[in-house]
């Protein structure tokens, strides 16, 4: 990726606020953030309607910032809200969700003031989504080569010739032997770690400012993992981009995150910058989550308290941890914890947080 | 005392349609578990894991080579469903939805292996009831449906049904990689301590190292269908002797920041592809330590522990390279030392702790190491 | 190359297919109770003039033997004669299978004008009210009897209104047919120039062809949505739309995904209208190929049944083979 295609795939509203800075969201910097956010998430708030039922909170409260450059992990079990928050930020949330509450700023620009015609403008250049299963992410019947291409023909206007050009460069990028017999190769013709970086080109090739990954590497073997996701880093750490990684597994989280996010039930309940979190997170329940890991029954079972309720919580005055947590006390059940500071860029959700 | 299972010489090919190409799933596989051992088949797709485990089964028929279960030779006339094995042997698959009937209530999805046997009516409950709970799941799930469960119940489920029959072996394959890590680890221990009260033996196929180091006793690594090491757990973790072995090894990211088998070489590119094999090692067009006789000619096993064995012919020198370490041990230090702390506040304090309303009070899964 | 030699693989499996169609029909004809030499000579026949006739007709001889005489006559491509008409059963089916064809084909036309646009905007605009007239449409064209609305269009529109031609035959009397290249009405006459010609076959075609377009466009508009459907909520057209891929591209590429089953489904729709139009061609006495195996049918007249079943066996096979050449165009996976 050159210099020139970034210029190129600048939008006009990203460089307006660059030279603007970020006057609208410059006063709430936490300090597990400092300095401008390409992605500010406040507050946001999804529910599911389901016909004859109670809506179900799929985000409650959640905010989020990326600063430039950073790779923020977001961590958590099937069904917590990770690719709903994913779908959120690229304002495309899954039927029957709806946004309730919320504001998500990109470069300072309230993403749900824009039209879907403006929204479709950013998605795929300045934002961009990797996503999990990328063989379903192709077109089965189109090559390989205009796939990538249209993207860029959509988004920076070029030639058909030149997208081809730009998709053999981002071909190359990520590494894909023999890549002018690629571009003409189908879908199905490839394996999935070769698909994988194929969707990583896609998202890649308009040189986005925020990438969000999700579950993106999991269904990769260790090796091919590996590979990709160092690719990955180099690819982001070159263009500096923000990148949104989603995954369970805690173990690519360490490795590869600068900073970690926990979500349960739809909530944030800590938020650390990696190497403070995996040498002691503070959430009980992240806790429990590591001891998972741990392949220790003793440790885990430190860690485990009751299953959790299947019911929706309507209870706004618990902590949604409560009936799991092995450190529940009576302020748990009467008040629902906030997510505070417990030193410099370190926050959780918790009134009792485990303390090393 | 006999195996309870003797895998020699298998192979298994696979025609590929409209063309006079095969698919070389296993080319030559040996390997033997003996009663309540836990043996792991390890590697990525296009392994071979999964199809070593259909043969092992009796769901595929194998091009070459033969099975031997408890001693007698199971030909290829019989399968796991086979009344004459009388369920002593049993599986457990990845997809628990899928294994089992949406249709069927629970209770009689796990009887249903018992249809072969001489049970009467009476006799089947029980012995569905005793399976249940011994796999830690409320008696009330048996009137209940698949759908109604988490992915973790019914993968307990699962396990409850293979166990039924009280089988002398399970095969597991990739039986936790599709829960959340939590049902995951519960789903280990599950197995683990249903291994230590029965004697069952495992054949375990998983690509998940952590996982494979907490329940394996001994592990064989396959690639493209041969096996390259194998070994004690412990000895092939501790000091693997293949490059193939090593750089799955060190691709193994641990929840600890920059913990990571070091090594002094990486594996470039991807598994190729199981059509019409050159002959030699398999990993040749991948392998740092490749030479000239790697892609003429497959290496002899060479001993070089008391179980341990590997297939290179250039072992010693990644012998020489490599350090003896186990990043898991070292990782499940780093976890001890992290968890161990509660942060409890003392006993005086703790007094006052409620009990959950009752409509919050969730069906208590009971901790399986416990029992 | 493999695409020639996959054509002429299917071309040679053509044959023992329609052999095997031949044999099933026949014998499943002769099952039929019913004497044709009875039937031809009348109430008055004396049973020895009746047996004569059988002879004659080789009804007496054993069924194999029967058999074996027709796909004999097949060879040397003599489908026998009908008592009916009289006229060889070839020459018949000359004239009546394009006539069903050509019927069948504009009524297929307009099915699928009628069926893709509605079944693609009732899946775009998923609870919208098109969805609702699709929804809507789909039942009502599949519980209505094709010959009662074809009753009711001709009541309205001849009836009452004047505006086509009376539903009797292809053509008016009073016209001369065209001269005879395709079969096709409306195409020879363009061919020809005989412009008279092309207007009255045209006003014969209007309430036919519209009944079985309302009929048949009911399961293509289904197919179209069920499949439009679920192209435009795969992952690939989700991640299209994560991509910034515009709204139209994104349509128009699951578009191509869905268009494989609705060309399942046409295919299928056709090679049954062949036969199945033919209460349509009785209510509009269209004088099709439907028609007169129908006829040959109840008046035990059984070449002109068994031509039927082989013309309509190899059309049918014909349009199969189109379609997998048209899987093999769009779909890259099948191809090798």
């Amino acid at each position: 990726m050159t210099e020139a295609m970034r210029g190129e795939a600048q939008s006009l509203v990203t460089r307006a606020n660059i030279r603007q800075g970020n006057p609208a969201s410059a006063g709430r910097a936490s300090a597990a953030s400092e300095g401008p956010a390409v992605i500010d998430v406040r507050d946001l708030e999804v529910a599911y309607y389901v016909y004859g039922a109670e809506p179900t909170r799929a985000l409650r409260n959640v905010s989020v910032r990326l600063r430039p450059g950073e790779i923020l992990g977001l961590v958590g079990e099937s069904g917590a809200g990770k690719t709903t928050l994913a779908r959120a930020i690229m304002r495309v949330v899954p039927r029957p969700g709806r946004i309730e509450r919320g504001e998500i700023f990109f470069m300072g620009t309230d993403l749900g003031a824009m039209s879907e015609a403006e929204l479709s403008k950013l998605r795929g250049r300045d934002l961009a989504m990797i996503v999990a299963n990328p063989r379903g992410e192709l077109n089965p019947l189109l090559r390989i080569g205009p796939q990538i291409a249209t993207i860029a023909e959509v988004h920076l206007g070029v030639s058909r010739k030149r997208g081809l050009e730009m998709a053999l460069d981002m071909l190359r990028a990520v590494a894909i032997p023999d890549p002018e017999r690629r571009l003409r190769a189908y879908p199905h013709e490839l394996s999935g770690g070769m698909a994988q970086r194929i969707v990583i080109a896609m998202a890649l090739i308009c040189g986005p400012r925020f990438v969000i990954s999700d579950d993106a590497t999991s269904g990769l073997d260790v090796t091919v993992q590996a590979q990709v996701l160092d690719l990955l880093r180099k690819l982001v750490r070159e263009q500096n981009t923000s990148m949104l990684y989603i995954t369970r597994d805690i173990g690519v989280a360490a490795n590869f995150c600068d900073r970690v996010d926990i979500i349960y039930k739809g909530e944030i309940v800590e938020d650390a910058p990696t190497e403070a979190f995996f040498s002691g997170p503070a959430h009980p329940y992240s806790n429990f989550l590591f001891a998972a890991f741990s392949h220790n029954a003793e440790l885990r079972r430190r860690w485990m308290g009751s299953a959790p309720s299947p019911e929706s919580d309507a209870a706004e005055a618990l902590c949604l941890y409560a009936d799991r947590c092995v450190k529940r006390q009576v302020r748990c059940l009467a008040e629902h914890p906030a997510l505070r500071e417990l030193a410099a860029g370190r926050l959780a959700r918790c009134h009792f947080p485990v303390e090393r | 005392m006999a195996p309870v299972l003797e895998v020699s010489g298998l192979v298994k090919h696979f025609p590929v349609e409209g063309s006079h190409a095969v698919v070389q799933a296993v080319n030559g596989v040996s390997f033997t578990i003996a009663a309540g051992e836990t043996v792991a088949l390890v590697g990525e797709s296009g392994s071979g894991k999964t199809t070593i485990g259909r043969c092992v089964l009796g769901l595929v028929p194998p091009t070459a080579g033969s099975i031997r279960f408890r001693g007698r030779d199971m030909g290829r006339r019989w399968n796991v469903r086979s009344p004459a094995l009388r369920g002593k042997m049993q599986l457990v698959f990845q997809e628990p939805g899928e294994s089992l009937d949406p249709r069927m209530p629970i209770g009689r999805s796990i009887a249903e292996p018992l249809r072969l046997g001489s049970l009467d009516r009476a006799a089947r409950e029980r012995r569905v009831q005793e399976v249940v709970q011994r796999v830690n799941l409320p008696l009330d799930i048996l009137d209940q449906y698949p759908t109604e469960l988490s992915a973790g119940q019914q993968q307990r489920v699962a396990i409850a049904r293979a166990i039924v029959t009280d089988p002398e072996l399970l095969v597991l394959d990739e039986p936790t990689s599709a829960l959340d890590p939590t049902a995951r680890a519960e789903i280990i221990e599950l197995l683990m301590r249903i291994q230590r009260e029965l004697g069952t033996a495992y054949l375990f196929i998983s690509h998940d190292l952590s996982t494979v180091h907490q329940v394996s006793h001994r592990i064989i690594v396959l690639y493209l269908g041969r096996v390259l090491e194998e070994g004690a757990s412990r000895a092939v973790f501790r000091t693997p002797r293949h490059p193939y072995s090593v750089g799955l090894l060190s691709a193994v990211l641990l929840p600890s920041p920059g913990l990571r088998r070091e090594t002094t070489f990486v594996l470039e590119g991807e598994i190729p592809s199981p059509i019409n094999m050159p002959p030699g090692c398999p990993l040749a067009t991948r392998c740092p330590f490749r030479i000239d006789r790697c892609s003429t000619a497959f290496p002899d096993a060479e001993r070089i522990g008391p179980q341990h064995v590997v297939h290179c012919f250039r072992h010693e020198e990644v012998a020489a390279r490599e350090h003896a370490t186990d990043t898991f041990e070292e990782f499940q230090r780093i976890a001890q030392r992290i968890l161990a702390a509660r942060g409890d506040r003392p006993e005086s304090e703790l007094a006052g702790i409620p009990a959950l309303p009752p409509h919050r009070q969730a069906d208590r899964v009971e901790d399986d190491t416990e029992r | 190359m493999a695409v020639v030699r996959y054509i002429a693989g299917r071309l040679a499996f053509l044959v023992p297919q329609i052999i095997g169609i031949v044999l099933v029909s026949f014998l499943l004809i002769k099952a039929v109770p019913g004497d044709p030499a009875t039937l031809m000579l009348g109430p008055m026949a004396t049973p020895q003039t009746i047996a004569e006739l059988r002879a004659q007709l080789g009804l007496d001889k054993p069924l194999p033997v029967q058999f074996l005489i027709y796909v004999d006559k097949l060879a040397h491509g003599n489908l026998g004669t009908s008592w009916q008409t009289t006229k060889p059963v070839l020459d018949d089916l000359r004239v009546r299978f394009p006539a069903t064809l050509e019927l069948v084909t504009y009524g297929m036309l307009l099915a699928l004008a009628i069926g893709i646009p509605l079944g693609v905007a009732s899946a775009l605009g998923k609870r919208g009210p098109l969805a609702k007239l699709g929804g809507f449409y789909g039942l009502v064209a599949g519980a209505l009897p094709d010959f009662w609305l074809a009753l009711i269009l001709i009541y309205i529109f001849y009836s009452l209104l004047g505006w086509v031609a009376s539903p009797i035959g292809r053509i008016d009397v009073t016209v001369t047919t065209p001269h005879m290249i395709t079969g096709f009405y409306t195409i020879d006459s363009l061919l020809t120039g005989n412009w008279a010609a092309f207007r009255s076959s045209v006003h014969h075609l209007i309430l036919p062809v519209l009944t079985l377009g309302l009929v048949n466009a009911g399961p293509i508009l289904k197919m179209t949505q069920a499949t439009m459907e679920r192209t435009l909520e795969a992952d690939f057209s989700l991640y299209g739309r994560l991509c910034g891929l515009p709204e139209k591209l994104v349509i128009r590429r699951a578009f191509r995904n869905a268009l494989p089953s609705v060309i399942t489904i046409v295919s299928v729709l056709y090679g049954f209208l062949i036969g199945g139009a033919v209460l349509i061609e009785i209510v509009f006495s269209w004088g099709g190929a439907g028609q007169y195996a129908v006829q040959g049918v109840l008046n035990s007249d059984f070449n002109p049944v068994l031509g039927f079943v082989i013309f309509s066996a190899l059309f049918s096979l014909v349009v199969y083979l189109i379609v997998d050449l048209i899987y093999l165009a769009i779909d890259p996976r099948i191809r090798r």
